[in-house]
């Protein structure tokens, strides 16, 4: 079902979509035939070069969950303009039913000079009354300049940070998008939900609450040479949160090294004159973390997330996340500080 | 003023869950070792609970803490569904885990309490919460309430105090106003929670974002457009070594008191001003002290009494229920019950409300059938499919979802219609994990949210009407058995419809 030559139709991708429903139809057994759910647009932007296989395979995960009709635009680092379509249909069985479920999926490709002719194909490509979900997988192409065309499209961009050469870089790019009134995610603030939210549960317990007023020092390790975006986020997080409750504690920065580069390794808040720390979590091995707060240890499982996983989470959260812009703001300015 | 965690982000965070100590009575009981353990360990795995989060089992065994803890262990393993098991995790949970032996008749036992508790609350801080949980011989229920009032260990000095108990709250009003009372010795009706397991599966809560959450529903949901509703929970299993117990029970007091008067309650209450406990439960409450209490003459035409008989299915014998271990051969336990509701307010009057509930049925089904009038003009000429009424089927086990069935035009040339289904399916829509009942209802008991908890005035609305049904059985002598085991129950059952004009589902 591939557009020939170097543009497409819309209209013709529509029909073509339209014939492959029939056509699933027909091949339904008996009177369960399929299920066509969709609950937004999502459009990967990618490299050629990018991974394919891996990206069919995170959206063939999403896609129970997260059911949507699926744009795919694989970019060609080529001056000439070229574009080129086809669609097809991601079906699963959920176990034990008798109906399969299909959602579909269309893959474009283009060459940078086509970026600008991109808008035209994929507004009418969106599904109606759904929100459309701009997911970008290169920096590049987040900086050509006509992908704030394609962009506008969205209500939101996820991007992440982590990709980026330049951390502190990034952050001020993204920032400056968001201060502009670009709706973003950063995959890298979707990496500390699960630290982020084992800090907020170590403060429910009244006893450890009464100490966050005391907390002068932070002390966050990770593993890169250069302070990650994940690091950046977390302090700037912590510092707002601690302001709310008076404290404005001194942020250090560690390189412990090893890899994933964007893993942290430890968080640690402290007070002065207190040989303990008021709350620590420290990765162990794998996947396990220790949580120390007020005397007790536990245990925690912070498994390094893949894209099925962080994306999974970003797509349940289609409109602004207010949390994740105040980070980004406060991370931009720590990092170019 | 005090302070506020300000690192909480409802955006991405599961619910705030506070610190606690959580007291089971009947620790060594199956409930404990099949439910509660597994569900506390799943959330614990989740990260749900606080890191000082503390279980202290009682029961007469003795047994110490590390006994306990192993014996807990090898529960979880045993029972732990679609889920895995961490090690790393079990060792810092199982370090909250503690255990005391003693006799719930005993009052020594609860100063001991009261003095463990204390010792827990100072090594795990877990700030003078305590959540009971009767998961006890229902007779040990009051001794239970009375040795705790006596202690004064119902009353915090600091934090909270509360009381989870399960079903059967009571077997009749007057022993349902009894155990409240003793309750009342020692805890406040707000901090009673009486667990009803169905009101924490997703697909019921799902009925409330379905009314509430959506505006088409609304404006059909009342006697002009609904013609009845059959609310269905069928088992296809006997009674299970639970012989003895069941035949004191039977399937009115077992089901349909408790469980499907709550289902009823969800789907015909108004809509709630707010999501609030007190006012959600407000609404079930006028529900059910809507439901019209039957008069003695009108009980055997509203109900159906059922008993399973012997039968060979599936290439096997399956004993009747007189055939059951525990069982007396001229028991007139209902194995079998069905009877029609009718709810007297100005939304639902006139509208049927059908229940029905049984054991050795053809499959395990819980669903909640509404037929809609049919439309008002057979304009298209054809068979009896060309007039099917519009069905919404709300399902709440095994396959948790929605089906709305509904005429299309059949392709081609003429005008035939046939009914064809759109179906949402809860698992393959959403993907994730659903918690277990249990899961939703102890957090929801540790964070104090009562919603899915059943309050005394509901209890003895549903008693009210159950009561006025079990006297008149009580003093009917029924020709037992009266359905084969894998039917769909008495032919009674279908007559009770018919003289309606309606026909069971078949789910």
């Amino acid at each position: 079902m591939g557009s020939a030559g170097g543009t497409i139709a819309p209209d013709r991708i529509l029909h073509d979509m339209a014939d492959l429903w029939v056509s699933l139809g027909k091949e339904g057994e008996g009177d369960a035939g399929v299920l066509r759910a969709c609950s937004m647009t999502l459009v990967v932007a990618a490299e050629e070069s990018d991974d394919a296989q891996a990206i069919g395979e995170t959206l063939a995960a999403l896609m129970p969950e997260h059911p949507s009709r699926a744009i795919v635009i694989r970019f060609r680092a080529e001056d000439r303009r070229g574009l080129a379509a086809r669609v097809f249909a991601q079906c699963w069985m959920p176990f034990g039913h008798r109906q399969q479920i299909c959602c579909e999926q269309i893959e474009i490709t283009a060459s940078d000079a086509s970026v600008p002719d991109l808008e035209a194909v994929v507004l009418p490509l969106t599904v109606p009354d759904l929100p459309v979900i701009l997911w970008c997988r290169s920096p590049r192409l987040f900086e050509l300049p006509a992908f704030s065309e394609l962009a506008a499209i969205a209500q939101k961009v996820v991007l992440d940070s982590a990709a980026f050469a330049d951390p502190a870089a990034a952050l001020g790019v993204m920032n400056s998008a968001a201060s502009a009134g670009r709706s973003l995610a950063d995959l890298s603030w979707t990496r500390l939900t699960r630290w982020r939210e084992l800090i907020a549960q170590i403060f429910e317990n009244r006893a450890q609450l009464a100490n966050l007023p005391l907390v002068s020092h932070i002390l966050i390790a990770h593993r890169a040479a250069a302070t990650p975006a994940t690091a950046y986020y977390l302090a700037a997080w912590l510092l707002d949160g601690l302001a709310q409750v008076g404290a404005h504690p001194r942020v250090e920065f560690r390189s412990d090294g090893g890899e994933p580069a964007w893993r942290l390794s430890l968080v640690e808040l402290s007070a002065q004159g207190r040989p303990d720390a008021i709350a620590s979590i420290a990765l162990t091995e794998g996947a396990a973390a220790e949580v120390k707060a007020g005397g007790l240890v536990s245990k925690a499982l912070l498994p390094a997330l893949n894209d099925y996983a962080l994306m999974r989470e970003e797509l349940s959260i289609p409109g602004r996340d207010p949390a994740f812009e105040r980070a980004l703001a406060g991370a931009a300015k720590l990092a170019l500080s | 003023m005090s302070l506020e965690n300000p690192f909480q982000d409802p955006l991405r965070f599961e619910r705030r869950v506070p610190e606690c100590a959580m007291v089971i009575f009947g620790a060594n009981g199956d409930l404990t070792k099949r439910k509660l353990l597994p569900a506390l360990y799943r959330l614990a795995y989740e990260r749900r609970l606080d890191a000082g989060f503390a279980v202290l089992g009682i029961s007469r065994t003795p047994m110490s803490d590390d006994e306990f803890r192993e014996k807990m262990l090898a529960s979880v393993k045993e029972f732990l569904e679609d889920s895995p098991f961490d090690t790393d995790v079990w060792a810092a949970f199982a370090q909250g885990i503690f255990y005391m032996a003693g006799n719930f008749d005993d009052g020594a036992l609860f100063p001991a309490l009261d003095a463990r508790l204390k010792e827990i609350n100072a090594a795990r801080h877990t700030g003078g919460n305590v959540l009971f949980y009767l998961s006890a011989q229902p007779s040990q229920y009051i001794p239970i309430a009375q040795g705790i009032a006596a202690a004064n260990v119902g009353k915090a000095e600091s934090g909270w105090r509360r009381i989870v108990i399960e079903k059967p709250f009571g077997h009749d009003l007057a022993s349902a106003r009894t155990l409240s009372n003793e309750l009342h010795s020692a805890f406040q009706e707000s901090e009673v929670y009486r667990i009803d397991h169905y009101l924490g599966k997703e697909t019921v809560q799902n009925i409330l974002a379905l009314r509430f959450g959506n505006g088409i529903f609304e404006p059909l949901w009342n006697r002009r457009y609904v013609n009845h509703v059959q609310i269905t929970a069928a088992e296809s299993i006997g009674v299970e070594g639970r012989g003895a117990y069941y035949q004191e029970a039977g399937a009115l007091r077992d089901m349909i008191q408790n469980h499907l008067s709550q289902v009823l309650a969800t789907i015909a209450m108004e809509p709630s001003a707010t999501f609030r406990p007190d006012s959600v439960r407000d609404e079930r409450s006028k529900l059910l002290r809507s439901i019209r209490v039957m008069k003695p003459d009108e009980v055997l035409r509203n109900t159906v009494s059922g008993q399973y008989g012997p039968a060979h299915i599936g290439g096997e014998d399956v004993p009747g229920f007189r055939q059951e271990q525990g069982v007396k051969p001229e028991a007139q336990t209902d194995t079998y019950a069905a009877v029609t509701f009718l709810v007297d307010n100005w939304r639902w009057a006139g509208v049927p409300f059908y229940l029905r509930s049984g054991k050795r049925l053809p499959k395990r089904v819980t669903e909640i059938a509404i037929q809609f009038n049919a439309a008002p003009l057979a304009i298209f000429n054809g068979d009896e499919t060309t007039t099917a009424p519009n069905l919404l089927i709300l399902r709440i086990q095994p396959e948790e979802g929605i089906s709305l069935k509904f005429l299309s035009k059949r392709p081609g040339a003429g005008m035939k219609l046939r009914p064809v289904s759109m179906d949402f399916n809860y698992g393959s829509s959403f993907g994730e994990r659903s918690p277990s009942a249990y899961e939703t209802l102890l957090l929801d008991a540790i964070i104090g949210d009562a919603t899915l908890y059943t309050r005394q005035d509901m209890v003895e609305a549903s008693w009210a009407v159950v009561d006025a049904i079990q006297h008149v059985w009580d003093e009917t002598k029924f020709d037992f058995p009266n359905y084969g085991a894998g039917t769909w129950g008495p032919k009674a059952s279908d007559d009770m419809l018919a003289r309606r004009g309606h026909v069971w589902r078949q789910p």
